[in-house]
């Protein structure tokens, strides 16, 4: 076996005319690792995808297939296979056919195609599917023809290219546990794009959150989620709560801001060297805010800031209360659903405190 | 105020409606009855029913000849134009090239162009190359009027096959030609068909440009406009139309219901896209 990475990405860019859709991006996929390029509608993570399928070529860099270079070799030749959106099955074969294709062209023995379609067909939970055509089988049903068609061919890596996006809600949470089972039980490299953050934060082993061409981000769901490098990934990753505090003060490793008499912003200041007087945005996750109502009294190191409750929306498992601070800013708090959650109400005055290791500065300016 | 839906609109409507048909048709019936009329004037009244005109033209060689000569010709016109059209509508629909609107304009310039000019122009052309005039030259002409309307007819189909499924071809190992052959064709195949026999029908009845470029070749066409100038020959022709034109329809229809039937199967795809499943496979999760 290979002993390197599944895929690297040398500083690849991409030109369409004036427009850049990739921007010198560097990545290194390992073997059997489910890494998701993430990010908005344009930001590159399709091209970035396709320029690895063979679709579009990189106007600079390289890219390397188990350490071969494959810039040049068309997608026919690439031992990468894809999931596409609309799964793309062709209507005028049967599940079967559909799933033999690529070993057709392999010259694959009759008996072995049959017996790995069986296989395949096993896999994605569709035994006895294989004489039907694609017309006659529901989304969810077509997305795993589509897996198995692309996963025969025991591809180096397997792309998905928003392959969830078409299906209802309900499935949609079906298939990403089944995506994963999948995955675990081949150990393909799977590389997967979605603009759904739910979707990333669940199914990855890591994340590369794209933005404008480049990779923002590259990091564990866990990491991405809870410390956010800069303040697209903070904004597009989950809710953001983000504050703009002058620092009043440096305490040890914590910068400080005072709000009135009682009030103050508690955040640690890592390596970003800011300085007494500059100007931070501090960011807060809204599941970290508590929500503390007259008489609940705050236990000692964080932040707190008074607020009035502006808004009250129940999620079920989750409420969410949207507080006016004194600082004039509107902060999200997120908190389950339990009895005390039901007697805050619309009109409240209220205190917010979170810890000082949950909040994170974005970026200072003077 | 819509007209439909008042009883004295809808009347209306009715009537317009059937007076076209019979505009339409009219001309059609007529031709098939006198076809059956036992009369060397082809007109009423009625002098009993033969099918004394059908037995004369079956015998008669110099039609039967016009008739083979014309779908001699219809056939290699119409199959040169949609190996031309394939192409050329691949490369209208999915690629981007400069000039691609000039390009297409040229292309479809023909169905503006009167024929007389064209057919003048080839005269000239040919006359001047030195290329003996017959059918040749006028497989040549239809190819150039028939093109058109095979591109018409091939390009909307070509848009409707999402590209995604030519590069899953591809992705699953099939280069450019294998997925033309295995994916594309296929499914354009009705289309070609329509397209196929579009061209044919064109280039069969066409008599502007044999007129001018057929030498001395005698379509089908160019015979029967001859003939109606000769009282003997004139009641055997709505006997040759009328089997020529059962012919055409019957043909026609079986390509369309084979058309329909195969666009049925691209529906199904693009309808399936954005359905819930109707059922959930037992998996483990």
């Amino acid at each position: 076996m290979n002993e390197g990475p599944a895929i690297t990405i040398r500083n690849v860019s991409k030109f369409f005319g004036d427009v850049v859709a990739v921007d010198d991006v560097s990545l290194e996929i390992p073997e059997g690792e489910f890494l998701t390029l993430l990010g908005p509608s344009g930001c590159g993570k399709t091209t970035t995808m396709r320029m690895i399928a063979g679709f579009e070529e990189p106007s600079g860099g390289s890219i390397l297939l188990r350490g071969t270079d494959v810039v040049g070799i068309p997608p026919h030749k690439r031992e990468v296979n894809m999931c596409f959106q609309h799964y793309a099955l062709f209507p005028h074969m049967t599940v079967g056919e559909n799933i033999a294709y690529g070993l057709k062209l392999k010259k694959v023995p009759r008996d072995e195609r049959a017996r790995r379609v069986d296989e395949m067909l096993e896999l994605v939970g569709l035994s006895g599917y294989g004489a039907r055509k694609p017309g006659q089988l529901s989304g969810g049903q077509q997305q795993r023809i589509a897996l198995a068609r692309a996963l025969v061919n025991r591809p180096a890596a397997l792309l998905l290219d928003e392959p969830l996006g078409a299906l209802d809600v309900k499935l949609r949470l079906q298939m990403r546990l089944e995506l994963k089972r999948i995955q675990h039980e081949l150990g393909t490299t799977f590389v997967f794009v979605t603009h759904d953050q739910e979707e990333a934060l669940s199914m990855s082993d890591r994340i590369a959150v794209m933005n404008q061409g480049h990779i923002d981000q590259l990091g564990e769901p866990r990491q991405v989620y809870q410390h956010p490098e800069t303040p697209f990934v903070a904004d597009f990753v989950g809710v953001l709560n983000a504050l703009e505090v002058r620092i009043d003060a440096l305490e040890g490793a914590d910068a400080l801001m005072r709000v009135g008499d009682r009030d103050r912003i508690v955040v640690p200041t890592a390596e970003t060297g800011v300085s007494v007087g500059a100007t931070a945005l501090v960011a807060v996750r809204p599941e970290r805010v508590e929500v503390l109502r007259d008489g609940e009294e705050p236990d000692g190191a964080g932040s707190r800031l008074r607020g009035t409750v502006a808004q009250v929306v129940y999620l079920g498992t989750l409420t969410q209360f949207h507080i006016d601070t004194v600082l004039g800013k509107r902060l999200i708090a997120h908190r389950l659903s339990d009895d005390r959650a039901g007697e805050i109400a619309q009109g409240d005055e209220i205190t917010l405190t979170w810890a000082r290791e949950d909040a994170s500065i974005l970026h200072t300016s003077d | 105020m819509n007209m439909a839906a008042s009883r004295s609109g809808r009347g209306a409507l009715w009537v317009a409606f059937w007076l076209l048909v019979v505009f339409l048709y009219a001309p059609i019936l007529i031709l098939i009855i006198f076809s059956f009329n036992d009369r060397e004037l082809v007109s009423f009244p009625w002098e009993g029913f033969t099918t004394r005109w059908y037995h004369e033209f079956l015998a008669n060689e110099t039609i039967l000849k016009a008739l083979k000569t014309s779908a001699w010709i219809a056939a290699g016109a119409s199959a040169v134009t949609t190996a031309l059209a394939i192409p050329a509508s691949i490369a209208l629909s999915r690629r981007r090239f400069f000039g691609k609107g000039l390009v297409s304009g040229f292309l479809l310039a023909p169905l503006v162009v009167p024929l007389v000019v064209l057919g003048t122009a080839m005269l000239i052309l040919f006359n001047y190359l030195g290329f003996p005039f017959g059918p040749l030259t006028l497989i040549i002409g239809h190819v150039i009027i028939a093109l058109p309307f095979a591109i018409l007819t091939i390009v909307p189909r070509l848009d409707r096959i999402p590209v995604a499924l030519e590069e899953a071809g591809r992705d699953l190992g099939a280069n450019w030609w294998t997925t033309f052959r295995t994916i594309t064709f296929p499914l354009l195949a009705p289309a070609v068909l329509s397209a196929y026999l579009i061209s044919f029908t064109i280039s069969f009845d066409e008599i502007v440009l044999a007129s001018f470029i057929a030498g001395s070749t005698t379509t089908f066409p160019v015979y029967v406009y001859s003939q109606l100038r000769l009282p003997t020959q004139l009641p055997q022709m709505p006997a040759v139309a009328a089997v020529v034109l059962v012919v055409s329809t019957i043909v026609v229809s079986l390509a369309e219901i084979v058309r329909a039937r195969a666009d049925r199967a691209l529906d199904s795809v693009e309808r399936v896209a954005d359905e819930p499943a109707a059922e959930v496979v037992g998996v483990e999760v």
